[in-house]
Protein backbone atom coordinates (compact mmCIF):
# COMPACT_ATOMS: atom_id res chain seq x y z
CA UNK A 1 0.00 0.00 0.00
CA UNK A 2 1.17 3.54 -0.46
CA UNK A 3 2.08 5.65 1.84
CA UNK A 4 -0.37 8.47 2.54
CA UNK A 5 -0.26 11.55 4.65
CA UNK A 6 -3.33 13.45 4.92
CA UNK A 7 -1.39 16.43 6.81
CA UNK A 8 0.25 17.32 3.03
CA UNK A 9 -3.32 18.00 1.88
CA UNK A 10 -3.59 20.65 4.53
CA UNK A 11 0.18 21.86 3.87
CA UNK A 12 -1.10 21.94 0.15
CA UNK A 13 -4.21 23.33 0.17
CA UNK A 14 -3.06 27.47 0.97
CA UNK A 15 -0.45 26.72 -1.90
CA UNK A 16 -3.38 25.91 -4.12
CA UNK A 17 -5.22 28.69 -2.78
CA UNK A 18 -2.67 31.10 -3.89
CA UNK A 19 -3.68 30.23 -7.83
CA UNK A 20 -7.31 30.50 -7.09
CA UNK A 21 -7.41 34.24 -8.87
CA UNK A 22 -6.61 32.49 -11.52
CA UNK A 23 -9.34 29.84 -11.46
CA UNK A 24 -12.15 32.60 -10.79
CA UNK A 25 -10.10 34.85 -13.49
CA UNK A 26 -11.00 32.96 -16.24
CA UNK A 27 -14.53 32.03 -15.36
CA UNK A 28 -15.31 35.25 -15.12
CA UNK A 29 -13.77 36.06 -18.20
CA UNK A 30 -15.56 33.61 -19.93
CA UNK A 31 -18.83 34.20 -18.22
CA UNK A 32 -18.72 38.03 -19.84
CA UNK A 33 -17.55 37.21 -23.19
CA UNK A 34 -19.60 34.11 -23.36
CA UNK A 35 -23.07 35.78 -22.29
CA UNK A 36 -22.30 38.13 -25.31
CA UNK A 37 -21.90 35.53 -27.76
CA UNK A 38 -24.89 33.44 -26.17
CA UNK A 39 -27.21 36.86 -26.57
CA UNK A 40 -26.24 36.99 -30.41
CA UNK A 41 -26.86 33.32 -30.24
CA UNK A 42 -30.05 33.28 -28.16
CA UNK A 43 -31.45 36.43 -30.40
CA UNK A 44 -30.51 34.32 -33.61
CA UNK A 45 -32.72 31.80 -32.45
CA UNK A 46 -35.76 33.78 -31.35
CA UNK A 47 -35.89 36.36 -34.30
CA UNK A 48 -37.67 35.39 -37.56
CA UNK A 49 -34.42 35.48 -39.77
CA UNK A 50 -33.94 31.90 -40.94
CA UNK A 51 -30.29 32.53 -41.47
CA UNK A 52 -29.43 33.37 -38.35
CA UNK A 53 -31.70 31.42 -37.01
CA UNK A 54 -30.10 28.43 -38.82
CA UNK A 55 -26.82 29.23 -37.78
CA UNK A 56 -27.64 29.87 -34.28
CA UNK A 57 -29.04 25.84 -34.70
CA UNK A 58 -25.64 24.32 -36.07
CA UNK A 59 -23.94 26.32 -33.82
CA UNK A 60 -25.42 24.96 -30.66
CA UNK A 61 -25.08 21.46 -32.42
CA UNK A 62 -21.81 21.29 -33.01
CA UNK A 63 -20.51 22.54 -29.79
CA UNK A 64 -23.03 20.30 -27.92
CA UNK A 65 -21.13 17.48 -29.34
CA UNK A 66 -17.58 18.22 -29.47
CA UNK A 67 -15.45 17.52 -26.26
CA UNK A 68 -14.10 20.63 -24.58
CA UNK A 69 -10.72 19.45 -24.54
CA UNK A 70 -10.75 18.37 -28.29
CA UNK A 71 -12.03 22.42 -28.53
CA UNK A 72 -9.50 23.80 -26.59
CA UNK A 73 -6.58 21.94 -28.25
CA UNK A 74 -8.37 23.06 -31.92
CA UNK A 75 -8.30 27.13 -30.74
CA UNK A 76 -4.65 26.68 -29.18
CA UNK A 77 -2.72 24.99 -32.20
CA UNK A 78 -5.21 26.41 -34.68
CA UNK A 79 -6.65 30.08 -34.11
CA UNK A 80 -3.24 31.10 -34.53
CA UNK A 81 -2.59 29.60 -37.84
CA UNK A 82 -6.26 31.09 -38.90
CA UNK A 83 -5.39 34.38 -37.57
CA UNK A 84 -2.00 34.40 -39.14
CA UNK A 85 -3.80 34.15 -42.52
CA UNK A 86 -5.01 37.60 -41.82
CA UNK A 87 -1.89 38.91 -40.76
CA UNK A 88 -2.68 38.74 -37.10
CA UNK A 89 0.10 37.21 -34.88
CA UNK A 90 -1.21 36.02 -31.43
CA UNK A 91 1.64 33.33 -31.19
CA UNK A 92 2.33 35.20 -28.36
CA UNK A 93 -0.76 35.64 -26.49
CA UNK A 94 -1.01 34.15 -22.95
CA UNK A 95 -2.52 30.58 -21.74
CA UNK A 96 -5.43 32.80 -20.53
CA UNK A 97 -6.33 34.09 -23.90
CA UNK A 98 -6.72 30.54 -25.72
CA UNK A 99 -8.43 29.23 -22.21
CA UNK A 100 -10.97 32.08 -22.28
CA UNK A 101 -11.47 31.98 -25.91
CA UNK A 102 -12.11 28.13 -25.92
CA UNK A 103 -14.46 28.14 -22.99
CA UNK A 104 -16.36 31.72 -24.17
CA UNK A 105 -17.45 29.62 -27.34
CA UNK A 106 -18.38 26.31 -25.47
CA UNK A 107 -20.32 29.10 -22.40
CA UNK A 108 -21.76 30.82 -25.37
CA UNK A 109 -24.05 27.19 -26.41
CA UNK A 110 -25.29 26.48 -22.90
CA UNK A 111 -25.57 30.43 -22.47
CA UNK A 112 -27.91 30.73 -25.66
CA UNK A 113 -30.23 28.02 -24.19
CA UNK A 114 -30.64 29.38 -21.26
CA UNK A 115 -31.50 33.64 -23.15
CA UNK A 116 -33.72 31.58 -25.03
CA UNK A 117 -35.76 29.43 -22.72
CA UNK A 118 -35.78 32.41 -19.66
CA UNK A 119 -36.77 34.88 -22.52
CA UNK A 120 -39.68 32.57 -23.71
CA UNK A 121 -41.13 32.09 -20.42
CA UNK A 122 -42.30 35.07 -19.88
CA UNK A 123 -45.80 35.41 -21.73
CA UNK A 124 -45.62 37.40 -24.85
CA UNK A 125 -48.72 39.16 -23.31
CA UNK A 126 -46.21 40.92 -21.47
CA UNK A 127 -44.35 42.69 -23.76
CA UNK A 128 -47.49 43.34 -25.73
CA UNK A 129 -49.34 44.98 -23.14
CA UNK A 130 -46.01 47.02 -21.92
CA UNK A 131 -45.98 48.48 -25.95
CA UNK A 132 -49.74 48.87 -25.87
CA UNK A 133 -49.53 51.31 -22.68
CA UNK A 134 -46.69 53.44 -24.66
CA UNK A 135 -43.77 51.83 -23.57
CA UNK A 136 -41.19 51.58 -26.03
CA UNK A 137 -39.86 48.02 -27.44
CA UNK A 138 -36.68 48.66 -25.39
CA UNK A 139 -38.34 49.65 -22.26
CA UNK A 140 -41.29 46.72 -22.67
CA UNK A 141 -37.69 44.42 -22.78
CA UNK A 142 -35.66 46.39 -20.30
CA UNK A 143 -38.45 46.97 -17.19
CA UNK A 144 -40.85 44.05 -17.79
CA UNK A 145 -39.69 41.07 -19.75
CA UNK A 146 -36.00 41.09 -18.64
CA UNK A 147 -36.39 41.37 -14.92
CA UNK A 148 -39.10 38.25 -14.82
CA UNK A 149 -36.39 36.12 -17.23
CA UNK A 150 -33.72 36.58 -15.08
CA UNK A 151 -35.46 35.05 -12.26
CA UNK A 152 -36.37 32.10 -14.63
CA UNK A 153 -32.59 31.79 -15.95
CA UNK A 154 -30.90 31.52 -12.28
CA UNK A 155 -31.56 27.70 -12.28
CA UNK A 156 -29.97 27.15 -15.59
CA UNK A 157 -27.03 29.40 -15.04
CA UNK A 158 -25.91 28.44 -12.41
CA UNK A 159 -26.16 24.69 -13.84
CA UNK A 160 -23.74 26.67 -17.00
CA UNK A 161 -21.57 28.18 -14.85
CA UNK A 162 -20.98 25.44 -11.91
CA UNK A 163 -20.23 23.65 -15.49
CA UNK A 164 -17.60 25.90 -17.06
CA UNK A 165 -15.94 26.17 -13.50
CA UNK A 166 -15.11 22.31 -13.79
CA UNK A 167 -14.14 21.83 -17.41
CA UNK A 168 -11.83 24.96 -16.70
CA UNK A 169 -9.53 22.34 -14.82
CA UNK A 170 -8.99 21.37 -18.61
CA UNK A 171 -6.73 24.41 -18.61
CA UNK A 172 -3.94 22.56 -17.44
CA UNK A 173 -3.53 20.87 -19.82
CA UNK A 174 -2.20 23.87 -22.44
CA UNK A 175 -0.18 24.94 -19.13
CA UNK A 176 -2.12 27.22 -17.73
CA UNK A 177 -1.09 27.36 -13.88
CA UNK A 178 -4.46 27.92 -12.38
CA UNK A 179 -5.51 25.74 -9.29
CA UNK A 180 -5.41 22.27 -11.13
CA UNK A 181 -1.98 23.59 -12.63
CA UNK A 182 -0.69 24.32 -9.49
CA UNK A 183 -1.65 20.79 -8.29
CA UNK A 184 0.29 19.54 -11.06
CA UNK A 185 3.24 21.27 -10.56
CA UNK A 186 3.23 20.31 -7.00
CA UNK A 187 3.35 16.53 -7.81
CA UNK A 188 6.03 17.25 -10.15
CA UNK A 189 8.05 18.88 -7.85
CA UNK A 190 7.27 15.80 -5.55
CA UNK A 191 8.42 13.55 -7.88
CA UNK A 192 5.11 11.87 -8.43
CA UNK A 193 4.43 11.48 -4.58
CA UNK A 194 1.62 13.02 -2.59
CA UNK A 195 -0.30 12.90 -5.61
CA UNK A 196 -2.88 11.49 -3.82
CA UNK A 197 -3.12 14.22 -0.98
CA UNK A 198 -2.73 17.17 -3.63
CA UNK A 199 -5.80 15.71 -5.62
CA UNK A 200 -7.90 15.37 -2.22
CA UNK A 201 -6.81 19.35 -1.62
CA UNK A 202 -8.16 19.92 -5.55
CA UNK A 203 -11.40 18.02 -4.82
CA UNK A 204 -12.09 19.87 -1.21
CA UNK A 205 -11.62 23.73 -3.44
CA UNK A 206 -13.66 22.16 -6.43
CA UNK A 207 -16.32 21.14 -4.08
CA UNK A 208 -16.20 24.37 -2.12
CA UNK A 209 -16.45 26.47 -5.72
CA UNK A 210 -19.53 24.28 -6.56
CA UNK A 211 -21.11 24.69 -2.97
CA UNK A 212 -20.39 28.48 -2.99
CA UNK A 213 -21.78 28.96 -6.30
CA UNK A 214 -24.99 26.86 -5.96
CA UNK A 215 -25.32 28.43 -2.29
CA UNK A 216 -25.53 32.41 -4.27
CA UNK A 217 -27.46 31.28 -6.51
CA UNK A 218 -30.25 30.09 -4.15
CA UNK A 219 -30.25 33.32 -2.11
CA UNK A 220 -30.33 35.54 -4.73
CA UNK A 221 -33.48 33.47 -7.20
CA UNK A 222 -35.10 33.21 -2.91
CA UNK A 223 -34.60 37.18 -3.29
CA UNK A 224 -35.91 37.93 -6.92
CA UNK A 225 -38.64 35.64 -5.69
CA UNK A 226 -39.26 37.49 -2.55
CA UNK A 227 -39.51 40.94 -4.39
CA UNK A 228 -41.94 39.29 -6.97
CA UNK A 229 -44.30 38.94 -3.55
CA UNK A 230 -43.95 42.00 -2.15
CA UNK A 231 -45.07 43.73 -5.01
CA UNK A 232 -47.97 41.10 -5.52
CA UNK A 233 -49.76 40.87 -8.71
CA UNK A 234 -48.13 39.50 -11.48
CA UNK A 235 -49.03 36.59 -12.07
CA UNK A 236 -46.36 33.34 -11.91
CA UNK A 237 -44.36 33.35 -15.50
CA UNK A 238 -42.88 29.95 -15.53
CA UNK B 1 -3.17 28.47 -43.30
CA UNK B 2 -1.79 25.12 -45.45
CA UNK B 3 -3.29 21.84 -43.74
CA UNK B 4 -1.52 18.43 -44.06
CA UNK B 5 -4.08 16.90 -46.10
CA UNK B 6 -2.51 13.54 -46.47
CA UNK B 7 -1.70 13.10 -42.50
CA UNK B 8 -5.72 13.92 -42.00
CA UNK B 9 -6.72 10.64 -44.34
CA UNK B 10 -4.29 8.28 -42.21
CA UNK B 11 -5.03 9.43 -39.21
CA UNK B 12 -8.64 9.50 -40.01
CA UNK B 13 -8.18 5.97 -40.87
CA UNK B 14 -6.09 5.73 -37.76
CA UNK B 15 -8.94 7.22 -35.33
CA UNK B 16 -11.42 4.75 -36.88
CA UNK B 17 -10.01 1.80 -34.83
CA UNK B 18 -10.49 3.96 -31.50
CA UNK B 19 -14.10 4.60 -32.12
CA UNK B 20 -15.21 0.94 -30.91
CA UNK B 21 -12.95 1.26 -28.07
CA UNK B 22 -14.56 4.66 -27.47
CA UNK B 23 -17.82 2.77 -27.48
CA UNK B 24 -16.86 -0.01 -25.62
CA UNK B 25 -16.36 2.55 -22.68
CA UNK B 26 -19.81 4.28 -23.29
CA UNK B 27 -21.95 0.87 -23.34
CA UNK B 28 -20.25 -0.74 -20.28
CA UNK B 29 -20.59 2.47 -18.67
CA UNK B 30 -24.37 2.79 -18.94
CA UNK B 31 -25.07 -1.23 -18.15
CA UNK B 32 -23.30 -0.34 -14.67
CA UNK B 33 -24.42 2.99 -14.12
CA UNK B 34 -28.29 2.76 -15.20
CA UNK B 35 -29.20 0.10 -12.65
CA UNK B 36 -26.94 1.42 -10.03
CA UNK B 37 -28.43 5.18 -10.72
CA UNK B 38 -31.94 3.75 -10.54
CA UNK B 39 -31.72 1.93 -7.61
CA UNK B 40 -29.78 5.49 -5.96
CA UNK B 41 -32.63 7.28 -7.33
CA UNK B 42 -34.79 5.07 -5.55
CA UNK B 43 -33.44 4.53 -2.36
CA UNK B 44 -33.26 8.61 -2.25
CA UNK B 45 -36.99 8.42 -2.08
CA UNK B 46 -37.38 5.52 0.25
CA UNK B 47 -37.08 5.78 3.66
CA UNK B 48 -33.36 5.45 5.33
CA UNK B 49 -32.21 9.04 6.66
CA UNK B 50 -28.36 7.72 6.41
CA UNK B 51 -28.51 5.98 3.92
CA UNK B 52 -30.14 8.74 1.53
CA UNK B 53 -27.69 11.49 3.42
CA UNK B 54 -24.95 9.39 2.15
CA UNK B 55 -26.58 9.39 -1.39
CA UNK B 56 -26.56 13.10 -1.90
CA UNK B 57 -23.39 13.71 -0.48
CA UNK B 58 -22.03 11.23 -3.11
CA UNK B 59 -23.88 12.94 -5.73
CA UNK B 60 -23.00 16.50 -4.57
CA UNK B 61 -19.26 15.41 -4.57
CA UNK B 62 -19.06 14.13 -8.18
CA UNK B 63 -21.75 16.79 -9.66
CA UNK B 64 -19.02 19.44 -7.75
CA UNK B 65 -15.90 18.38 -8.69
CA UNK B 66 -14.72 18.32 -12.30
CA UNK B 67 -14.06 14.80 -13.98
CA UNK B 68 -10.32 14.83 -15.20
CA UNK B 69 -10.04 15.35 -11.42
CA UNK B 70 -11.95 12.18 -10.46
CA UNK B 71 -9.93 10.57 -13.38
CA UNK B 72 -6.50 11.62 -12.07
CA UNK B 73 -7.46 10.77 -8.13
CA UNK B 74 -8.45 7.46 -9.09
CA UNK B 75 -6.58 6.09 -11.49
CA UNK B 76 -3.68 7.05 -9.03
CA UNK B 77 -5.77 5.42 -5.87
CA UNK B 78 -7.71 2.29 -7.23
CA UNK B 79 -4.48 0.71 -9.01
CA UNK B 80 -2.49 0.20 -5.63
CA UNK B 81 -5.79 -0.53 -3.90
CA UNK B 82 -6.15 -3.05 -5.93
CA UNK B 83 -3.05 -4.68 -5.86
CA UNK B 84 -2.90 -4.44 -1.49
CA UNK B 85 -6.26 -6.08 -1.70
CA UNK B 86 -5.70 -9.47 -4.09
CA UNK B 87 -1.82 -9.57 -3.23
CA UNK B 88 -1.89 -8.66 0.40
CA UNK B 89 -5.00 -9.81 1.69
CA UNK B 90 -5.99 -12.67 -0.31
CA UNK B 91 -2.78 -13.54 -1.65
CA UNK B 92 -3.52 -14.51 -5.06
CA UNK B 93 -1.16 -14.37 -7.69
CA UNK B 94 -2.54 -12.18 -9.96
CA UNK B 95 -0.88 -8.99 -11.48
CA UNK B 96 -2.63 -6.29 -10.68
CA UNK B 97 -1.05 -3.52 -12.67
CA UNK B 98 -2.00 -5.85 -16.24
CA UNK B 99 -5.43 -4.99 -16.06
CA UNK B 100 -6.44 -3.37 -18.98
CA UNK B 101 -6.57 0.65 -18.13
CA UNK B 102 -9.96 0.67 -20.43
CA UNK B 103 -11.20 -1.31 -16.85
CA UNK B 104 -10.29 1.84 -15.08
CA UNK B 105 -11.67 4.48 -17.68
CA UNK B 106 -15.20 2.29 -16.95
CA UNK B 107 -15.17 2.41 -13.38
CA UNK B 108 -14.62 5.99 -13.32
CA UNK B 109 -16.89 7.14 -15.59
CA UNK B 110 -19.39 4.46 -14.40
CA UNK B 111 -19.01 6.00 -10.27
CA UNK B 112 -19.61 9.12 -12.48
CA UNK B 113 -22.56 8.77 -14.63
CA UNK B 114 -24.44 6.89 -12.22
CA UNK B 115 -24.18 10.40 -9.88
CA UNK B 116 -25.27 12.11 -13.25
CA UNK B 117 -28.21 9.83 -13.87
CA UNK B 118 -29.74 9.00 -10.16
CA UNK B 119 -30.79 13.01 -10.66
CA UNK B 120 -32.02 12.18 -14.22
CA UNK B 121 -34.12 9.00 -12.64
CA UNK B 122 -34.87 11.22 -9.92
CA UNK B 123 -36.48 13.69 -11.03
CA UNK B 124 -38.23 11.03 -13.87
CA UNK B 125 -39.53 9.35 -11.14
CA UNK B 126 -41.08 12.61 -9.48
CA UNK B 127 -43.53 12.79 -12.62
CA UNK B 128 -45.55 9.81 -11.79
CA UNK B 129 -48.12 10.38 -9.82
CA UNK B 130 -47.73 8.87 -6.40
CA UNK B 131 -51.02 7.10 -6.74
CA UNK B 132 -50.11 4.88 -9.41
CA UNK B 133 -47.61 3.32 -6.60
CA UNK B 134 -50.36 3.16 -4.48
CA UNK B 135 -52.55 1.94 -6.49
CA UNK B 136 -50.47 -0.77 -8.09
CA UNK B 137 -49.68 -2.36 -4.64
CA UNK B 138 -53.77 -1.86 -3.64
CA UNK B 139 -54.35 -4.57 -6.32
CA UNK B 140 -52.23 -7.17 -5.19
CA UNK B 141 -48.85 -6.32 -6.99
CA UNK B 142 -45.45 -6.12 -5.61
CA UNK B 143 -43.73 -3.53 -5.54
CA UNK B 144 -41.01 -4.59 -8.34
CA UNK B 145 -43.83 -5.68 -10.51
CA UNK B 146 -45.40 -2.11 -9.79
CA UNK B 147 -41.92 -0.38 -10.86
CA UNK B 148 -41.69 -2.71 -13.88
CA UNK B 149 -45.06 -2.79 -15.17
CA UNK B 150 -46.72 0.29 -14.07
CA UNK B 151 -44.12 3.13 -12.61
CA UNK B 152 -40.99 2.25 -14.86
CA UNK B 153 -42.63 2.78 -18.51
CA UNK B 154 -43.82 6.34 -17.57
CA UNK B 155 -41.05 7.56 -16.00
CA UNK B 156 -39.04 6.52 -18.74
CA UNK B 157 -40.54 8.87 -21.16
CA UNK B 158 -39.39 12.08 -18.97
CA UNK B 159 -35.99 10.19 -18.32
CA UNK B 160 -35.20 9.83 -21.66
CA UNK B 161 -34.41 13.38 -22.96
CA UNK B 162 -31.78 13.68 -19.96
CA UNK B 163 -30.46 10.38 -20.22
CA UNK B 164 -29.68 11.13 -23.93
CA UNK B 165 -27.52 14.57 -22.58
CA UNK B 166 -25.77 12.16 -20.15
CA UNK B 167 -24.48 9.80 -22.56
CA UNK B 168 -23.34 12.78 -24.95
CA UNK B 169 -21.84 14.19 -21.72
CA UNK B 170 -20.40 10.50 -20.89
CA UNK B 171 -19.52 10.42 -24.60
CA UNK B 172 -17.27 13.41 -24.56
CA UNK B 173 -15.96 12.61 -21.07
CA UNK B 174 -14.32 9.33 -22.79
CA UNK B 175 -12.43 11.92 -24.90
CA UNK B 176 -10.09 12.06 -21.30
CA UNK B 177 -9.40 8.56 -21.19
CA UNK B 178 -6.06 8.75 -22.92
CA UNK B 179 -4.99 9.86 -19.63
CA UNK B 180 -5.28 6.63 -18.09
CA UNK B 181 -3.41 5.26 -21.35
CA UNK B 182 -6.80 3.79 -23.16
CA UNK B 183 -6.13 4.03 -26.82
CA UNK B 184 -9.29 5.52 -27.72
CA UNK B 185 -10.11 8.54 -30.40
CA UNK B 186 -8.49 11.19 -28.97
CA UNK B 187 -5.63 9.03 -27.75
CA UNK B 188 -5.01 7.59 -31.15
CA UNK B 189 -5.49 11.22 -32.82
CA UNK B 190 -2.25 12.62 -30.04
CA UNK B 191 0.06 10.10 -30.66
CA UNK B 192 -0.16 10.14 -34.70
CA UNK B 193 -0.14 14.20 -34.44
CA UNK B 194 2.93 14.24 -32.21
CA UNK B 195 5.11 12.54 -34.49
CA UNK B 196 5.08 15.41 -36.78
CA UNK B 197 3.76 18.29 -34.51
CA UNK B 198 0.33 18.13 -36.65
CA UNK B 199 -1.80 18.45 -33.96
CA UNK B 200 -4.04 21.14 -35.59
CA UNK B 201 -5.25 18.63 -38.05
CA UNK B 202 -5.35 15.69 -35.49
CA UNK B 203 -7.92 17.52 -33.89
CA UNK B 204 -9.59 18.47 -36.63
CA UNK B 205 -9.96 14.56 -37.45
CA UNK B 206 -11.44 14.15 -33.93
CA UNK B 207 -13.49 17.31 -33.68
CA UNK B 208 -15.90 15.79 -37.11
CA UNK B 209 -15.53 12.26 -35.51
CA UNK B 210 -16.94 13.37 -32.26
CA UNK B 211 -19.88 15.19 -34.40
CA UNK B 212 -20.84 11.78 -35.99
CA UNK B 213 -20.71 9.90 -32.82
CA UNK B 214 -22.97 12.48 -31.25
CA UNK B 215 -24.65 12.44 -33.71
CA UNK B 216 -25.56 8.75 -33.94
CA UNK B 217 -26.22 8.83 -29.89
CA UNK B 218 -28.79 11.16 -30.36
CA UNK B 219 -30.36 9.70 -33.31
CA UNK B 220 -30.13 6.33 -31.19
CA UNK B 221 -32.58 8.06 -28.16
CA UNK B 222 -34.43 9.70 -30.88
CA UNK B 223 -35.57 6.60 -31.81
CA UNK B 224 -36.13 5.09 -28.53
CA UNK B 225 -37.67 7.75 -27.36
CA UNK B 226 -40.48 7.60 -30.51
CA UNK B 227 -40.65 3.91 -29.58
CA UNK B 228 -41.25 4.82 -25.28
CA UNK B 229 -43.56 6.88 -26.11
CA UNK B 230 -45.93 4.81 -28.35
CA UNK B 231 -48.25 4.30 -25.69
CA UNK B 232 -49.34 7.68 -25.44
CA UNK B 233 -50.45 7.71 -28.89
CA UNK B 234 -53.97 6.85 -28.97
CA UNK B 235 -55.01 3.27 -30.23
CA UNK B 236 -56.04 3.05 -34.06
CA UNK B 237 -59.55 1.03 -34.42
Amino acid sequence: MRPFHPQYILEALPQLVLYLPVTVGIVIGTVFFGSLLGVLMAAGRIRRGRVGRAFANLYIYIIRCVPSIVLLFLVYYGLPELLIGFGININDAGKGFFVITTFSLLFAASMAEVFRSAYEAVDRGQREAAVSIGLTEFQAFYRIVLPQSVRVAIPNFTNALVNLMKEGSLAYTIGLIDIMGKGQLLIGQNHGSYSLEVYLALFILYWTLTLLIEKGADLSERRLWAEKGREGGVSQCS
Amino acid sequence: MQLNTQFMWETFLHVLQGIPVTLIIVLVTLLFSVPFGFSMAVSRSGEGKIGRKIITAYVSLIRGTPVVLQILFLYSLLPTVLNYLIKEMMGLPYNVFRISPIFYACAVFTLNTTAVLSEVFRSALSTVNRGQMEAALSIGMTAAQAYFRIIIPQALVAALPNMCNATVGLLKSTSLAFMMTVKDVTAIARIDASFGYDYLEAYLVIFAVYIVLCSAVQGAFYLTEHMAAAYKKPVAS
